[in-house]
């Protein structure tokens, strides 16, 4: 049952999937109760080489389906293509397309060193020792490793221990690699330091990576496209770059001086419904979403009108995490 | 050649944590050797008579305990050994090997089974110099013969295995049957002709044929050896399929890898 993976053309490059899920359902069935629904009917594909984020908040379906994909969670309906290979009816091929950091495991074996883990995940994948000595060395030199080649995994601080996790993962030399949560539960500085490993292993374009996180910035730093899914369902499928672009031009702050009268403020409220007042003792700020520079200047003739001093306006600088939210509580479409 | 990789890898894996963890080995050794010195003398003192009078039963006490050890260890590599790997957090990146998780468990056993045949060699040379009966050790006919027997005892190691992926909290059934397993092999097997159809019980008198009665695995009755092989692959055969259906179980369930 093995196609050749479909290719797909985007500004005029050739793209190949190598990762395409279609209509992926997980129902889970409950004694005397309605059955639990953790993914319903979501489809997507990952090109060759691209780093793909699965955002979703808690419950939303993001490890169940990187489950599925990895073959660990058995799907009630619909297909996993991994390379041309539908992973239901041939699993072991699938397996050899995928590898998978998994959260809250510690997916490594702590007894033994950095060195003996990768020898032995690069055996469980089918690769004899010999042929990966090459790719180990490399692996404990980006992960910045070597100075404790030959320390128990157990003795390595939490952050080491993530990416040897990574590593392991990595030596198993599949072209998908799923990673749920890589950074959780790390401290600032080592979740910025596997961000940074991330980034690189992204740039090098080795690998095509599915990965799910809670930390917007790893997202924002290391994906191209992000997949949003919410409960069960897929709700954004986008570019991470158009998603910013389409908050960046809609959100103003104005600053102004003093407070704003009542008259004024209502005159704001009847034109602009949803914009936003804040104020200190002897400021006042609004957040508008603005849909061209007509309405802008239309907030600016308002204020002009009531001699309000305007100190500045400005872009609210737009991030992921506020994307994210405001998808999630559905007030971006 | 990728068979060959992963059941290296599990091998290096076993030798690793034999020498890493030398006090570990060497208080598993200790500890056989003292139970088998329990059970030894305590039934001298039962049957109440010297060691000349009570020899053939004392050495089949020796021969009895050296099944146990190995069947307990085949037991516990797939049942206790599925539990630590959930609970250490490396069950699911097992289950992802492309060789498939029943490969990777068969080699995982094998691999167990060399490195603790050089642990039960050591505590029975321990056993034969403390009773002074040197038993024949014809190791052509030892090595098919302790594998088919251990076989029945891999296959229960499958079944309680599989159903620690579902259930989790399988620990005191697995106790149960570890003493289940002494009455497979001690029980007289003369008692009842259903003993045969029991794990390990016909294999272990076999081996005491070759062990005691210093017979070679071809002057063994045919008719017995095809039934321990009738038997080990039933055992063995019934315990795989029963893990590979608790797998799905898990899988559907989710429950891979849970804890």
């Amino acid at each position: 049952m093995e196609h050749s993976a479909h290719m797909l053309w985007s500004n005029g490059i050739q793209m190949e999937t190598v990762l395409d899920v279609k209509d992926l359902t997980k129902r889970y069935r409950r004694r005397r109760a309605e059955p639990v629904v953790a993914v319903d009917r979501v489809s997507f594909s990952v090109h060759k080489n691209e780093v793909v984020g699965l955002l979703g908040p808690n419950g939303a379906g993001k490890t169940t389906t990187i489950k599925c994909i990895a073959g660990l969670i058995k799907p009630t309906s619909g297909e996993i293509w991994l390379d041309g290979v539908e992973a239901q009816r041939q699993p072991k091929k699938a397996m050899e397309r995928v590898a998978a950091l998994l959260e809250g495991n510690r997916n490594i074996y702590w007894r033994l060193t950095p060195r003996e883990n990768l020898e032995f995940f690069a055996g469980l994948q089918g690769h004899p020792v010999r042929k990966v000595r090459g790719y180990i060395d490399e692996l404990i030199e980006l992960f910045d490793l070597k100075d404790k080649e030959k320390t128990s995994a157990r003795m390595l601080s939490r952050g080491m221990q993530q990416k040897l996790a990574l590593a392991c993962a990595l030596i198993r030399q599949t072209e998908v690699l799923l990673l749920d949560e890589p950074t959780l539960g790390l401290d600032v500085e080592t979740s910025y330091e596997l961000r940074n490993v991330l980034k690189q292993m992204a740039a090098r374009g080795e690998r095509t990576i599915l990965l799910s996180s809670h930390d917007m910035h790893v997202v924002q730093d290391t994906c191209e496209r992000v997949i949003i899914i919410n409960n069960g369902r897929v709700v954004v499928d986008d570019r991470v770059t158009n998603l910013m672009k389409l908050f960046q031009v809609s959100a103003y702050r104005f600053e102004l001086e003093g407070h704003l009268v009542e008259e004024l403020e209502m005159k704001l409220r009847e034109r602009f419904p949803l914009l936003a007042l804040s104020s200190t003792d002897h400021r006042t700020y609004i957040d508008a979403d603005l849909v061209d520079g007509a309405e802008l200047y239309e907030v600016l003739d308002i204020l002009k009108a009531g001699n309000t001093q305007v100190k500045s306006i400005g872009h609210k600088e737009p991030n992921l995490e506020e994307i994210f939210l405001a998808i999630v509580k559905g007030q971006l479409k | 050649m990728r068979y060959l990789a992963v059941f290296m890898a599990q091998l290096k894996m076993r030798f690793i944590y034999l020498r890493r963890y030398y006090f570990d080995t060497i208080s598993m050794i200790v500890t056989m050797f003292i139970i088998f010195l329990l059970i030894f003398y305590g039934a001298m003192a039962l049957m109440g008579g010297t060691m000349a009078e009570t020899g053939e039963t004392l050495e089949g006490i020796v021969v009895g305990f050296m099944v146990w050890s190995f069947a307990l260890i085949a037991y516990g590599t797939l049942s206790w050994g599925m539990i630590e790997e959930a609970q250490q957090g490396t069950l699911e990146q097992l289950y992802m090997s492309p060789l498939g998780f029943g490969w990777v468990n068969i080699f995982r056993v094998a691999a167990h089974f060399i490195v603790n045949v050089f642990m039960v060699l050591i505590v029975l040379f321990l056993m034969m110099a403390t009773t002074g009966k040197w038993l024949n050790l014809d190791v052509l006919s030892l090595i098919p013969l302790v594998l088919l027997t251990v076989a029945g005892a891999y296959g229960l190691g499958f079944f309680m295995g599989g159903l620690a992926l579902v259930f989790k909290r399988v620990q005191s059934a697995l106790q149960i049957l570890q003493f289940v397993i002494v009455i497979f092999i001690a029980a007289p097997f003369g008692w009842s002709s259903f003993m045969k159809f029991l794990p390990l019980s016909l294999g272990t008198r076999l081996i005491g044929q070759v062990m005691i009665g210093e017979q070679s695995l071809l002057q063994l009755p045919p008719g017995d050896v095809l039934f321990l092989i009738g038997n080990s692959a039933f055992y063995f055969g019934v315990g795989f399929l029963a893990f590979k259906f608790f797998e799905n179980v898990a899988r559907d369930r989710g429950l891979l890898g849970h804890y």
